[in-house]
């Protein structure tokens, strides 16, 4: 079963009276344990792509199958529960609650659906261990560093034990040592776990940690 | 639940904030609601709480009790409605009282009525926190607030000019007339206090009649029946005559629009800042509705510290307001209202609830979507 088949999606975003075709014919398929580069420009479409196979954003038309289930149809509500249960975020930028510490930033994953409690707790501890944060567990947002904080926002998004992680440019904010790390860290993360991620990035160095690239020019996808 | 109770623990200064305003507000209403009921109790106490079910004015009276003259015929009409059981003869006078313990002297009402041989006539003192009804001439039933004031058991006042003396044997609860203090004796005791004042007086009339309607009759029923005996009779179950004394509506008006005014702050203050605090934290929320938090656990999360702000301001205003209610301020006595703090909670509790609902439906109208575009905290 592949982790992701998008066949011909389309999203248009109505703007006043015009719109603005923001995806097109788009048709993908993602398979078990493999990480895909989207590469393309700014405006290219590459968030959207992202949020349709996220369930964050409905198509306006085409199929989307995300581990067997096709969610194309699903309403709002369903597409919260499928967010949960299923999938994995790192946003371009907001990715963190500022109230939370690094530890409840993953343990409020839990909260959002049926409650485990201890299981979760250790779950997230062992998380942030394994991204090198054992010692920051207690920090707000606010007392990490940039790279800290997009590692926890790692750690948030594999405590769902998703089948699918979604990045949206997690090295944007960083260095390029830094983001070299990360992705490092991303890489071995989904390959321990067998989960397949798309990562989205116009840093072409940043596809050497991938296992294929598609491109992305004006929401068209080509390889 | 998690969240909302981290949020607070988080930002325990602005929540903070928010309780000591609310609770702030809580003990003002409180405050005010015993303010109010202190000075209606102490300017109606004695017709409210006195034994007769009904009282009978005279039209003309306007529902003052000093105002107000029962004519031997109006009596004879009352005495021959059918349903009226029992009657009795009230009168009251102000005279100037002067404890022999003080060397001040105070207005002071005096209110006669038929007390019979035991104290226990239509017109009596209600409840007596202290002593016994006055069974013979002279003695008298003060009204407790003025107990300490030289009107306390075992005390005699000393009523100028005559120089007539009633000793105290009872202390009356709430039974205070016109803000000031108050014996109850026998209408013998009234005449002999009228006749010292001023010999050329003659007996009055009694000013009011005390009613007691006859067995299985109801006191709206007599209410009814003495009305339909007269144009010239006016009479009222004595909660009735206690509320339409004049004046009392007045007073209630001018505390119910201050009582609006707070009813009103305490959910603005309280929707504003769920409001403010929904549009700060609109980044987080978004990207909880991005991860899967479903719009209603959010609302609920909402709620839930509206609940808990509300309800820690309400325990901290009605803590404040206990110790106040107990006290004395100038000549009123101040009362802790349960009726009052029970009410005043739960309205207060809606009013801030329904308030914070428009936080509520900003929390609905978030668009997970927007987590996606690199907007909002975090950064
Ligand atoms: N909510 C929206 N309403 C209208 N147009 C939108 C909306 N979101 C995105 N678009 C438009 O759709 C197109 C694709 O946007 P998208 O965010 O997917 O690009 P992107 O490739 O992620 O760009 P970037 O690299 O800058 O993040 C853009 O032209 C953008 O202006
Ligand atoms: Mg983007």
């Amino acid at each position: 079963m592949n982790a992701l088949e998008l066949t011909d999606v389309r999203k248009v975003y109505p703007v006043g009276d015009s719109e603005v075709v923001a995806l097109d014919h788009a048709s993908l398929t993602l398979g078990q344990n493999e990480i895909l580069a989207l590469v393309g420009p700014s405006g290219s479409g590459k968030t959207t792509l992202l949020s349709i196979a996220g369930g964050i954003l409905s198509p306006s038309s085409g199929k989307v199958v995300v581990g067997g289930e096709d969610i194309s149809d699903y309403s709002n509500g369903q597409l919260t529960r499928f967010r949960q249960e299923k999938v994995g975020f790192v946003f371009q930028s907001v990715n963190l609650v500022p109230f939370l510490t690094a530890a409840e930033n993953l343990f409020v994953v839990d909260e959002l659906g049926p409650r485990t409690g201890k299981p979760a707790r250790a779950t997230a501890g062992k998380l942030l261990d394994e991204l090198g944060l054992a010692e920051r567990t207690k920090n707000l947002p606010s007392q990490l560093s940039g790279g800290e904080r997009q590692r926890v926002a790692i750690g948030r998004a594999l405590m769902n034990d998703p089948d699918l992680v979604l990045f949206d440019e997690p090295t944007s904010a960083l260095d390029t040592g830094l983001g070299a790390q990360v992705m490092e860290l991303i890489r071995s993360e989904m390959k321990q776990r067998g989960i397949s991620a798309i990562v989205v990035t116009h840093d072409p160095r940043i596809t050497e940690y991938c296992d294929r690239t598609v491109q992305i020019v004006d929401g068209e996808l080509s390889a | 639940m998690f969240l909302a109770l981290r949020e607070i623990g988080r930002a325990k200064a602005r929540f903070g904030l928010l309780v000591s305003a609310i609770a702030l507000l809580v003990f003002l209403i409180l405050f005010q609601q015993s303010l109010q009921n202190g000075l209606l109790t102490s300017f109606t106490g004695a017709v409210k709480n006195q034994s007769a079910p009904v009282l009978v004015y005279s039209v003309d009276g306007q529902r003052v009790l000093q105002a107000s003259v029962i004519t031997p015929d109006l009596e004879q009409r009352v005495r021959s409605t059918e349903g009226v059981g029992e009657v009795g003869a009230i009168r009251q006078g102000t005279f100037t009282g002067a404890p022999l313990t003080e060397s001040e002297n105070f207005d002071t009402s005096v209110i006669g009525y038929d007390a019979g041989a035991d104290g226990e006539g239509l017109g009596a003192p209600a409840s007596l926190s202290e002593g016994r009804l006055p069974t013979r001439a002279f003695e008298g039933v003060a009204s407790a607030a003025d107990a300490r004031n030289g009107y306390g058991v075992g005390d005699v006042v000393r009523i100028v000019p005559g120089d007539a003396e009633i000793s105290i044997v009872g202390i009356a609860q709430e039974a205070q007339l016109n803000v000031g203090p108050t014996i109850f004796v026998s209408n013998e005791t009234y005449l002999e206090l009228v006749a010292a004042v001023n010999p050329d007086a003659g007996v009055p009339p009694p000013n009011v009649l005390g009613v007691a309607p006859a067995v299985g009759v109801t006191d709206a029923q007599v209410v009814e029946a003495i009305n339909g005996q007269s144009l010239e009779l006016d009479a009222l179950t004595r909660s009735d005559a206690a509320a339409k004394t004049p004046g009392v509506a007045q007073v209630q008006q001018s505390f119910a629009i201050i009582f609006l005014l707070y009813a009103l702050v305490v959910p603005c203050v309280t929707g504003l800042f769920f409001l403010i605090v929904t549009f700060q934290k609109a980044g987080a929320l978004t990207l909880l509705r991005a991860i899967g938090a479903s719009a209603r656990s959010l609302v609920w999360s909402l709620l839930l510290q509206a609940v808990i702000i509300l309800g820690a301001g309400l325990a901290l205003g009605i803590l404040l307001y206990l110790p106040v209610s107990q006290t004395r301020l100038g000549g009123l006595e101040l009362q802790f209202e349960e009726g009052a703090v029970i009410g005043w909670s739960i309205a207060l509790l809606a009013l801030g609830l329904v308030s914070s609902l428009f936080a509520a439906r900003r929390v609905l109208k978030i668009d997970p979507m927007e987590a996606t575009t690199g907007r909002g905290v975090g950064q």
